[in-house]
Formats: C-alpha cells, structure tokens, sequence
C-alpha cells in the first residue's frame, strides 16, 4: 500500500479544528503530532495546565505558549495536606505572576491550588491584567486580606474568587468594601476559609445586592445564621450556597424566615458549610432538598437520625460528603437509608471526626460502605474512614460497584488485618483493582503484603494515583507498581520497606510520571544521589529537617524524597532542609 | 398559451442559474438560491456580475474539485430553503458529516475556501471529534502526518530507557533473572497448580532480591502513625501525633533500617559505606555482579565506565568556568522574590547548563 499524501489544510482551518478541541490531553496530543501541527497549535493555546509547578519554568511555558488567557499550577506534592512537608519547602507563585505579568497582559484566569501566594503576588496579579476573572486559591497560604483588597479594589471584571480551603491572614474584614460600586460581575464566590470575626457583612450584603449573576456563594464561619435570610433573599438565583454558623437559639420567627428564604431559592442544588449546626434548623432546608445534588456535612457535627431525616428528603443526591460523628449507635444505618433513598449518589465521602480516639465507639464499619455499594450503582467516588474491614467487604463493594473511578480507603489504624480472619487485606483490595477497570485513584491501608502490589501492577492499567502508607514486604511491592501500572503519574508512599532495587531498576518509569513521593521507607542516599546523577530528566530533592543527608554514610536512608520530572532543571528556591541530587549541583561542592 | 399553461411554465422560465467553473475546467450550472447560499459565489455574483453565462462562469477556488461542489451544493440546497426547523437542520447535518476523514478533510478545505461559515464549522467539529481521544500516533495516521519532531521539541519524556547505559543494563539484568527464574520453576513443577507456582516465583524472586536469603518478610513496623485528612479544627491533634512520631523515631534513622524487611540490610551492605559518587556507582553493580554468580557478561565495560567517568569531569569543570555568568542570571531575579536560600549543604541555586545531553 503505498503511502498517501498528506491532506495539507491552510492554518487558518486547522486552527479552527483546534479550536474545538479543549481538553488539556487531546491539545498535548495534537501538538505532538507534526512540526507544523506543533506550531499552530502553540499559536492558539489559550489555557495551560501545570501539574507541577517546577516541572518547567515560566519562561519555558511563555516561549511556547505566546496567547494564553489561561493558567493552573498546582505546587505542593499532595502529601503536603497530612503535614509531610515541613513549611518553606516551596511552591511560590510569584515569579510566575511576575513573568507572566510581562508576557501574557490578557490573562485572565489563574487557578492555584497547594502554592504559596504572598500579598506582593495578588497586588501584582491586580495591576497587571487589565481583564482577569477568574481567581482559584485552592488549599493555598501566604496571603492575607490585604492581598484580597487589591484584588477586589482593581479587578473591574471579576467574575470568580474562590478561596477555598486557603489559609489567609484575616486582618480586617473591611478587603470586600473594596469591591467598588460598579463591579457587578461575580458570579461565584467562595470566602469559607476567611476565620476572621470581622467579615463586613454589610459590604458583603451590598456586594450580593448588585451581582445578579452571582450562582455560588459560600460564606465563613464568622457569618450567624440570622444573616442567611438576608443574603438568600438578595440572591435567590443561587445554584450552590455555603452558609456560615448554623447554630442559633431555636426562634420561631427566625426559622421560618430561614425556611421561607431557603424555599425562594427555586436553583439551589448544593449546599455546604453548616458549623457548629443546631439539628433543630435542619427543617429549615426541606424545601429544596427534593432539589439538591450535592450535600457537604464534612464540617457539620450532624448526628446520624438527624442526617438520616435529612438525606431522606434528598432523593436526588449525588454527591454527599460527611462527618461521621462517633456515638453508640451504630451509624451504618444512617447510610443504609441513604443507600435506600439516593439511587443516584455518585460521590460518598465520610470523614471521622475523632481518628485519634484510642477507644473508638465502634459506630462505622464496613457494613455502611458495602450498603451504599449495593443500594446506588452510579456510585463513582469513594472516600471511607472506618476502623475495620474485611476482604469478603471489599470483594462485595468491587463486584457492585465496577465503575468506581476513585477509591480511597482510610482504616485508621495502620496495618489493621481482616477482623473476620486476620488476614492481609491483599484480596479485598485486589478485587477492587480487578473489577473497576477505569480505577484511576487509589489509597490503599490495613495489612497488606507485596501481593496486593502485584494485583495492581496486574489490573491497575488506568491508575494514574496511588497513596500507600505501611504497606508490602519489600522492592518487590514497588516494582510491581513501577512495572505493571503503566498510567500511573503519581504516587506517594509512606512508611513502607521500599528500598533501592526496584527505585532504580525503574528509573525510567519516573520519566513517564508526575512525581514520585516516598517518606520513611528505605531508600538510601546513595541511591537518591545515583538517580540524580544518571536521570537529568528527574529533579531529585531529599527532604532532612534534623541534618545534611551527606553528614551520614551513602547507605543511610533518607527521611523523605520527592522525585520529579522537569524540563527547567533543579529549582533555584528551595529550604536549606532540601537537598538537590542534581549532579551538576553536586559536582561543584 | 392559456393562463394555466403559462402558470406552469412560468417558474422554469423564471428560475436562473449562476455557471460555475471547478479548477479542472469543467462547468456547471446550479440554481441560483443554492449557489447564492455560498458567500464566495454570492461575492463574485454581485461585486463583480459574474455567473450569468456560460462564458462568464465563476472561477472557484483550487480547493473545490468536482465531486466536493457536489457535495456543498446538497449542503446549501438543503439549508437554503427557510421553513426548515432546526431539528430536521441537525438531523440532516448529522447524516451529511458521514463520510471518511479524507473526504472529510477536503470538505473543510473547500467549504472553508467559499467562506460556507457553517459548513466549515460542522465540518472542523467532526474533523475534532476524530482527533479527540487519540494518541499523536494514532493522529498522524489518520492524516497522513510526518513524524518530525525532535525529542527536544517533544515536551513529552521518552516512553523508554534513558541513555544512560548503566540503567538500561540495570533493567536488563533484572528481566533476564526473572526469566531464568520462571524457568528453572517451570522444569521443577509442571504438574503444580498455577497458583502455586506463582508463589514459588514471587518468593524466588524475593530470595533474588535479598541475595537467596530465603523468606524475608519483614518485622512489621508498629508505629502508631495515622494517615488522616487534615482538618483545621483538628490541627492540634495533627502535632500532637507529630510529636509522637519525632519521639519515637531514633536520631540516627537507624531503626527504620532494621524494622524493614532484610532487604533494608541488604541495600546497606551492598551499597557499600564510602561517599564518594564513583564507588557508589560501582558498589550497585558489584552487588549485582555477586547474585549473578560472577556472570562475565554482565560486568560493565571498564572503557566506557572510564568515558563517562570523564564525562562527567569535563561538564564539571565548564560548569565552574560559567559559574561567573550563572550568577548574573540568577541575581537578576532576585530582586522580583523572596530571597533564594543558598543552601550551605552544596545544592546551591543553579540553572541547569543548557546543553546537558553533553555527558
């Protein structure tokens, strides 16, 4: 067969082509298939995501992409939210807005999630872009309410600031009074992090009062259940709402204005926030509950009848996060009526909210999460604190639910057998692996030997994260994930006997990944400087807060190590507490 | 004629038609509400009264051959009539983008060439819906496309083994004593059970790893750390189980070596007690060289150990004779951040040397 032409298009037509093509996956597939595909679609690239900031530098990113409006850095490794990574490790944003502040002056949106974001960044971003709109500050710190005033004071267009889950330095309340009078244009805001007690609820108010096309809100803690009717009333074309404190004094008139705000809110679909909530204002809700899919109690102390009567009301659930309070009874009731009443749940997530109680009220088990697997088949997304499990369970959960997509298990006992035969949990979790083929995240804990790595390096083809804490006998536990999960980008290991051996038998397999984490387990210096020497791909950084890795013997293992790919080389800012592997950085002391 | 035969008659005589002339000579006639409905032929009817006749048939763009005319007019015949709703408008389209990518792929061209907006736009759709989901190989197929693109312009990290010898031989050491392992298994039990053999294969494997030193399931590590979300109302707990495990953890690491599995102690010895990044290098592979019962094959080329060795010498020593401009480079964003760390340890801020495939 001879080999046909290629069907040449004039630019201005494959540009159009691309143009409908968005995903970050297929735009990195399009511009890797040919030199002049590669050149036309850097030209029209509008939106970058960077899973790893120091994965490539600013300038690089610039250099290709010269019209991006788009941009979204995630910093610290994931491990950083169980306070693995000591403060100061990294992930500053400012020479990114700095660059970028110069190059791409019709930026627009700026997502961030686990990066450091000072004041001088957000007064930065503020002057700079003269159209932004959109702000995401997901899991960030550094900042202050300053920063936030700049940003509310300048951005004549904003449409999106989400602050969720940051850690900001409230110092005055007064930032959202800086919003000026003809900014009309929020459509989502989420200040729920704020702690200060100082919000100015009448600038928020007012803010509200002009934005008619503000769909999300989700207010602090700070902000007292008394206020929801007002604000609700100004915007009753909210889709999803946060409210503050939900506690309050039982008040006849205050409920039922609660409850008539609620009710003229004819698109609520979500819901969260719910501090310190006073049961006896949960009726409040019912109005709109046959509405709502997505429900987040992770910070309500909701006791189990009372979230029973509430999720009873919720036939359309889908997404339902919450804390599971430890008490006598037994709560896998309480998802047992959820199994019966939300057949369309997709996302389940309950958290504890005592993990370091010595004596547990045994109130959760496996028996709640086997339930929901059996009442609500669409169930995608699975995150369970329990103190107890078995294989027979998860063999059960695997055979009912095959379109999980995510599953993350947290016993919170490490290295927790079977309670039925105090067996390894291997052929639970291998089940999971061998049934939900389009696994792509996966947390892994109890007791397990290498075997449970071998079924997922067997079935595990479409995980791309993995989360391992006291698992497997030795290198053959990590080899078979380095070997045989060939979507995998990140992994995180803690507390493991993974040494050496199956670190650099697959030393090119850390190429194809994100970023490798592992803390605690056997890896010696050695091997760390070994693989920063031979793989100039790889960015190897040893994390030691207590002394210079180099001031022990190479056969020493180190604390923690955090292996990433990069193209823009060993990174210029990191702690004295990280050490770099590179060779080049080596060689010159 | 009577004033029905005139009815009849009357809208064939009425109906003009616009004469268009593909790039390979040939000439047609199309009704001219069809032909109209192409903003190109529409131009050149209008601005410049072309199209009337025979001799003064429009001369359309290279890109619009025959058999895609063809197929643009079905398009604009369809469209151009007005009482049509948008569900039989969308289900039409739906049947009309059926056709091979090549096919698929002229159409573009030649709709975009008579500025046909939505005929372009159906078209780029469909052309993006084939691109969705495919891997750049898959891509370059489909179109017909040349591989040629560098590895440096690929952002893309190589699917394969680095350059580096040592890793590749590494890997391959590895693969060939798994194989042989399978394989002696398979000539001692050929009636077990699979399942069995599997085992015996995993251990072996194992009893590879720690240098044949039989079952090396490791002492179980009993600390009490917990995995858990961190919470901020739960920050306190979070330190306070912090501070446990800084209690119980020994200063000198030591006791996470020996709580491992033996292959924690195998690793020191192996890997020798000297600091000095060459031994390093060779320890691994004396350790290899040691499990592989003295297999000459496997030992690595003393020459081209000697290379990179130097290698390794002459980038160090352009790194020092740079080090002067490195430093401008690095001072000049300085001022933009927070101060950089120059860390007393020897993993000083540097930038990469451009050129580091020179090993």
């Amino acid at each position: 067969m001879q080999k046909e032409m290629a069907y040449s298009f004039p630019d201005e037509v494959l540009k159009h082509v691309f143009s409908f093509i968005q995903s970050d996956k297929d735009r990195n597939a399009v511009s890797l298939v040919c030199k002049s595909w590669y050149e036309i679609e850097r030209w029209c690239r509008r939106k970058v995501f960077i899973g790893n900031c120091y994965a490539v530098s600013p300038r690089m990113v610039i250099r290709r992409f010269p019209e991006v409006r788009s941009i979204e850095l995630k910093g610290k490794p994931h491990f950083a939210d169980f306070n693995l990574v000591p403060d100061g490790w990294g992930g500053y944003v400012l020479q990114w807005i700095a660059e970028m502040a110069g190059a791409y002056p019709w930026l627009g949106e700026i997502r961030l999630k686990r990066m450091v974001v000072t004041d001088e960044s957000l007064e930065l971003i503020a002057k700079s872009f003269k159209n932004f709109k959109v702000l995401v500050l997901f899991s960030c710190e550094g900042f202050s309410t300053d920063g936030l005033a700049a940003i509310a004071a300048s951005c004549k267009n904003l449409r999106e600031l989400d602050l969720r889950e940051s850690e900001v330095d409230d110092l005055s309340g007064h930032w959202l009074a800086q919003f000026p009078e003809t900014c009309t244009s929020l459509v989502s805001l989420n200040i729920s992090c704020l702690g200060s007690d100082e919000v100015s609820f009448s600038a928020l108010e007012r803010l509200v009062d002009r934005c008619p096309n503000l769909r999300s809100l989700q207010l602090n803690r700070a902000v007292t259940l008394d206020k929801i009717a007002n604000i609700l009333r100004r915007a009753p074309q909210l889709v999803d709402f946060g409210t503050g404190n939900y506690a309050a004094e039982l008040q006849p008139d205050v409920f039922s204005n609660l409850a008539g705000a609620f009710s003229s809110c004819k698109e609520l679909k979500s819901l969260s926030g719910f501090w310190d909530v006073v049961p006896a204002y949960l009726p409040a809700l019912y109005s709109i509950c046959p509405r709502l899919t997505s429900l987040n109690l992770s910070y309500a102390t909701i006791q189990s009848p009372d979230l029973i009567k509430l999720v009873s009301h919720c036939p359309r659930l889908q997404r339902l996060l919450f804390l599971i309070q430890v008490l006598d009874y037994v709560e896998d009731s309480g998802l047992e009526e959820l199994a019966s009443s939300c057949k369309d749940l997709q996302e389940l997530r309950v958290f504890p909210s005592d993990p370091f109680g010595v004596e547990p009220n045994v109130s959760l088990t496996e028996q709640g999460l086997v339930a929901v697997s059996l009442g609500c088949p669409k169930l995608q997304s699975v995150l369970y604190f329990c103190r107890r499990m078995s294989n027979a369970a998860l063999v059960t959960i695997a055979q009912n639910c095959p379109n999980l997509t995510r599953f993350r298990l947290c016993i919170i006992e490490p290295k927790t057998p079977d309670y039925l035969t105090l067996e390894p949990l291997d052929a639970g979790f291998g089940a999971i692996v061998e049934h939900c083929k389009d696994l792509r995240r996966l947390s892994l804990s109890g007791l397990l030997t290498d075997h449970v790595f071998e079924y997922i390096g067997t079935y595990g083809k479409k995980l791309e994260m993995l989360s391992v804490a006291f698992a497997g006998d030795s290198d053959l536990g990590l080899h078979h994930v380095l070997s045989g999960c060939e979507s995998l980008r990140k992994l995180e290991i803690r507390d493991c006997p993974f040494g050496d051996k199956a670190l650099l038998a697959n030393a090119a397999k850390l190429e194809t990944m994100r970023s490798l984490w592992m803390s605690s387990c056997a890896v010696s210096f050695g091997a760390c400087k070994l693989l920063g020497q031979k793989m100039p791909k790889l960015n190897v950084e040893v994390i030691d807060e207590t002394e210079p890795p180099d001031s022990r013997p190479e056969s020493y293992p180190v604390d923690k190590l955090y292996i990433y790919r990069s193209v823009a080389g060993p990174r210029f800012d990191m702690p004295p507490f990280v050490w770099s592997m590179d060779e080049a950085v080596k060689i010159l002391h | 004629m009577s004033e029905v035969d005139m009815a009849v008659i009357k809208p064939e005589m009425m109906k003009s038609y616009i004469w268009l002339q593909t790039a390979d000579g040939s000439i047609q006639q199309v009704e001219q509400e069809v032909a109209m409905f192409c903003p190109m032929i529409c131009h050149e009817v209008i601005q410049k009264g072309m199209g009337s006749s025979k001799n003064y048939a429009i001369s359309l763009p290279q890109r619009v051959n025959p058999a895609m005319l063809s197929l643009i007019l079905d398009y604009c015949r369809f469209h151009q009539v007005p009482g049509r709703s948008n569900k039989e408008r969308k289900s039409f389209d739906e049947k009309f983008i059926r056709m091979d990518t090549k096919r698929l792929c002229e159409l573009t061209s030649a709709a975009d060439s008579l500025q046909l907006k939505p005929l372009v736009d159906l078209t780029s759709r469909a052309l993006a819906r084939i691109i969705e989901g495919k891997s750049p190989e898959e891509i370059r197929e489909i179109f017909h496309l040349p591989d040629d693109l560098t590895e440096e312009e690929k952002l893309e990290p190589l699917k394969n083994t680095t350059d580096d010898p040592r890793i590749r031989l590494l890997n391959r050491l590895y693969a060939k004593k798994r194989k042989e392992l399978k394989e002696r298994q398979k000539l001692k039990n050929i009636e077990v059970e699979e399942e069995r053999v599997d085992d015996r294969s995993v251990d072996d494997l194992l009893s590879f790893i720690n240098g044949d030193n039989g079952d090396s399931k490791g002492i179980k590590n009993s600390k009490s750390k917990k995995k858990n979300r961190r919470r901020k109302d739960q920050q306190k707990n979070t330190s306070a189980n912090e501070a446990i495990k800084n209690h119980n953890k020994e200063p000198n690491g030591l006791n996470q070596v020996c709580h491992s599995a033996e292959v924690g102690q195998k690793v020191r010895a192996g890997v020798g007690a000297t600091s000095n990044l060459h031994d390093v290098k060779d320890d691994i592979f004396d350790n290899k060289n040691e499990l592989d019962d003295g297999d000459i094959d496997d030992e690595i080329d003393p020459a081209l150990k000697e290379k990179i060795d130097r290698e390794v010498e002459d980038f160090a020593r352009r790194l020092n004779s740079d080090w002067p401009e490195r430093m401008q480079e690095i001072l000049s964003f300085g001022h933009e951040r927070k101060p950089v760390h120059f860390s007393l340890n020897g993993n000083g801020s540097l930038r990469r040397y451009a050129n580091s495939e020179q090993r």
